[in-house]
């Protein structure tokens, strides 16, 4: 049994410390903030495995098949429910693009498919069908609740172990010669250390600080950090736009409805850079601009009342790909998820964790793909497929 | 159940006009809210809840809470205390959650209509109006914004004559408090004033403040200052007890506005929680509105409003029964009894000393608590202050939040009176145009003599328990 540090308490901390506990592993879990407060619980809750590259759709298939049963390991709800992905064209061109995508997909067992907008229009009730011209629909892609996700994850892993700690700041690495020896953290003003065998950065829009302290050049893994905003609407009758709804040509804007209160969270590309971590400030262009999609897109919509606007982070890398494997011996990276942490984590952590733990996983990841060390390399691979 | 004749008041109404209630034609007067003209016609049931699907009727009235969601003209979710009636208004009662009217054709757009001003103030009650007097008087423009149809705040359903010094409008019944400073608002040609016009957010653009507000659930409008007063006031607090959310149980509040605001009858046969000086002042506005008072309930062992205004309930024959909760209310679809319980001295109820009053409307004075959502989104660093009434802004002597150009006035800075609102809204006012370099410096002085006053009226013993809460506040004591 070794001891494992994992820094970062989102879910992709969170659910790698799990799997690790399930492994026999001995883990430490840091959380600078409280759990949650990065990027999880600011995330859209959408799932889904309609990416238009192998790597991505084959890991997400997985992912998707590892959100069916999640529900049952962890033996707490956590609202997955398979609701859909219907993205929508609005050219005979989008449309032969669409046609390929699902081709792909099909091709690894994702059961998307082109609708008419007659189907689309059933499946989500206030959508204006008049500005497009087909859908493809993933009836198996879906959403589920961050916190209770993240917080089922928690509880499971501290029942076997982890020793997870919020408040608590990863301040450096104690070393001897290449290899890691130590954690030093601070908590409640006080700092002291810990010896670990392995330390995973986990940290998504923080990483490139963390790397930095693992005596790595900042930029190994280039994450630029985006603001992305989400509003939503006061609870409202389920059923109305359970979906993700996302024409991608009118800048990725998105609305899907909240599996618990029924709220239509509405989302948009309309993003910033950020001006630092600490700026998750609502701006008034995002409101303007995302809501002048959301009700062409559902025009019901303009009789609801945004009640709540948020901003959270993007960490994206240059290819939209996440980071994630081994960067020295004792020290490996997941992070850079670029928006897809929360649907990813399932498989990303089972990935991971059997990774530290044994060397290799079941989990179909591409490590090549993901590598992190690519960019140093220069060999980037085509964008994921990211919305808002 | 319209009120016809009133001792002080005199109820001027509108032109008839004919609304629907689920097909039924009502007689409605313009210039009434939809609840009101509602509650005129006898209908107590304004929506089921979503979850357990309880009837739900009205109880705050002044558009702070969720209870009279109606849909109206097939749109949900409409705040029908606020919303003015229409000739021909279809109104249905709200089943569980709110069913979006699938045919809505997509809007055109039309970029926001844009009021510019030195600053805005968000809120049109004694501490709101006051600010823009006198941030108008030193020279500031101001635009000023409300989400009720009319100015004034809680004033408006005052009756009672003020105490206090003569500047102070000792003497001076609310509600022509509220009619005199909206003549002086009105009257300055540098004030905008905007009603209906709720104010939904607020964002830092560079130096300039933008409020986002939105007329009659319509219209948006980005009133844009550089600085911003909140003076959004309070909303009535609820206790927990057996039915507490049964049509027919209001807050204090919401019984002055049916009654004094529109002249219509709450109710035939009253119990009012709470022998605070609000729940007194409404045992003698009920009387004085013809309404029966069964008893007033107060958990305390004594009395805890004034003694002038106790003994003015007592000699009109009202019982007050100290030491007594209200253990539950009784009804189907609205409040038919109330059982009230005498406390031990561990505030248990005793067993065996339940009550059972005969009454159709339950007043719950049980306080309030400042309505300091605005600031919160804004930004300002918030405490929770118990003797402000709750969470509060951090706020100096100028009444400027952590959040520079966002000042704070009245209720929503901590629960108090309108005295002191007033006093308050006129520090705002000054301080913000001075800061803004607007004002000359003579106006300091200004603000000192309000100063003065402030901490005049808050000598007594009951100014005195705030007095501790804002020095907790300005020392940075208290829970972040």
């Amino acid at each position: 049994m070794s001891k494992i540090a994992v820094i970062g308490g989102g879910i992709i901390g969170v659910a790698t410390a799990y799997e690790l506990a399930k492994l026999g592993e001995d883990v430490i879990l840091f959380e600078k903030n409280y759990f949650g407060s990065g990027s999880t619980f600011r995330c859209a809750s959408g799932i889904r495995a309609q990416f238009t590259d192998e790597a991505n759709v084959r890991l997400m298939k997985y992912a998707v098949e590892r959100w069916e049963r999640l529900e049952d390991e962890l033996g707490f709800d956590i609202n997955f429910r398979q609701t859909g992905y219907l993205f929508l064209a609005t050219s005979e061109e989008e449309i032969e693009a669409f046609k390929a995508n699902i081709r792909l997909q099909n091709r690894f067992g994702v059961p998307t498919r082109l609708i008419d907008m007659d189907e689309a229009k059933e499946i989500v009730p206030i959508l204006n069908p008049e500005p497009f011209l087909a859908g493809t629909w993933n009836p198996r892609d879906g959403k589920a609740n961050p916190f209770k996700t993240l917080f089922a994850y928690l509880f499971r892993a501290r029942e076997m172990g982890v020793d997870a700690r919020e408040h608590t700041e990863v301040i450096g690495f104690e070393r001897e010669g290449d290899e890691i020896t130590a954690v030093r953290y601070r908590s409640r003003g006080k700092a002291e250390s810990v010896k670990v065998d392995a330390v995973l950065n986990a940290t998504n829009a923080w990483a490139p600080t963390i790397n930095e302290m693992a005596g790595l050049k900042r930029g190994i893994v280039p994450i630029k950090v985006y603001k992305h905003q989400l509003v939503k609407t006061e609870l409202l009758e389920k059923g109305q736009a359970e979906p993700l709804v996302c024409p991608p040509s009118w800048n990725d804007a998105y609305i899907i409805q909240d599996g618990e209160d029924g709220g239509i969270i509405c989302g948009a590309g309309i993003e910033h850079e950020a001006r630092g971590l600490n700026d998750v400030e609502p701006t008034y262009d995002f409101l303007r601009g995302v809501l002048r999609y959301a009700v062409m897109m559902a025009p019901p919509l303009k009789y609801a009342h945004v009640i709540r606007q948020w901003a959270g982070f993007y960490a994206k890398t240059p290819d939209r790909n996440p980071a994630i494997g081994k960067l020295l011996e004792d020290f490996y990276i997941s992070a850079g998820f670029s928006g897809h942490g929360f649907m990813m984590a399932p498989a990303v952590a089972q990935a991971m964790a059997e990774l530290i733990a044994r060397g290799r996983s079941k989990v179909p990841i591409d490590w090549e793909w993901y590598d992190p060390y690519r960019f140093e390399r220069g060999e980037l691979h085509t964008s994921a497929f990211q919305i808002g | 159940m319209r009120l016809r004749e009133h001792p002080i008041l005199h109820f001027r109404r509108g032109r008839e006009l004919t609304i629907y209630f689920e097909g039924r034609p009502i007689k409605a007067y313009e210039g009434e809210t939809i609840a009101m003209a509602l509650h005129a016609a006898g209908i107590r049931v304004l929506n089921h809840s979503p979850n357990k699907n309880r009837p739900r009727g009205l109880f705050c009235a002044i558009g702070k809470c969720s209870s009279c969601l109606m849909v109206v003209n097939g749109i949900p979710n409409v705040r029908t205390c606020i919303t003015l009636v229409e000739d021909g208004m279809r109104i249905e009662r709200q089943k569980g959650r709110a069913r979006l009217p699938i045919k809505a054709k997509p809007p055109e757009f039309r970029e926001a209509k844009v009021v510019k001003a030195d600053i805005v103030v968000i809120g049109g009650g004694p501490a709101g109006l006051m600010g823009a007097i006198n941030a108008s008087d030193a020279g500031a423009r101001v635009v000023l914004l409300d989400e009720n149809p009319m100015l004034g705040g809680q004033l408006v359903k005052q009756t009672h004559k003020f105490f206090g010094k003569r500047e102070q409008f000792a003497g001076v019944r609310g509600v022509e408090i509220a009619k005199i400073l909206e003549e002086e608002v009105r009257k300055r040609e540098n004030v905008e004033v905007f009603l209906e016009t709720s104010a939904v957010g607020i964002f830092h653009d560079g130096n300039e403040k933008l409020v986002l507000g939105v007329r009659k659930n319509r219209e948006l409008i980005e009133f844009r200052g550089r600085a911003v007063i909140v003076a959004t006031g309070a909303m009535e607090r609820m206790i927990p007890f057996e039915n507490n959310d049964l049509p027919g149980i209001y807050g204090a509040g919401a019984i002055q506005t049916l009654m004094n605001t529109y002249g219509v009858k709450p109710g035939e046969r009253v119990l009012i929680v709470g022998a605070g000086n609000v729940g007194l002042i409404l045992a003698y506005q009920l009387v004085q509105a013809g309404v029966e008072v069964r008893a007033i309930v107060e958990a305390m062992p004594k009395v805890g409003g004034y003694f002038v205004h106790a003994a003015k309930v007592k000699r009109l024959g009202v019982p007050i029964l100290t030491g007594h909760t209200i253990l539950r209310a009784e009804g189907k679809e609205r409040v038919e009894r109330a059982v009230v319980a005498q406390l031990d001295e561990n505030w248990k109820p005793i067993p065996g000393t339940e009550k059972v009053f005969d009454v159709d409307v339950i007043a719950l004075a049980v306080g309030l608590r400042p309505s300091i959502e605005l600031l919160h989104q804004a930004g300002c660093q918030i405490r929770f202050i118990r003797e402000l009434g709750g969470h509060v802004a951090v706020r100096d002597e100028w009444m400027e939040t952590t959040v520079r150009g966002i000042f704070v006035a009245g209720d929503s800075a901590g629960i108090e009176e309108a005295t002191t609102a007033m006093l308050e809204g006129k520090i705002a006012g000054i301080a913000a145009t001075l800061r803004l370099g607007i004002a000359e410096e003579g106006w300091v002085k200004e603000i000192e003599g309000a100063q003065r006053d402030l901490e005049e009226f808050r000598s007594g013993p009951f100014g005195r328990h705030v007095a501790e809460g804002i020095r907790k506040l300005l020392e940075g004591v208290g829970n972040a």
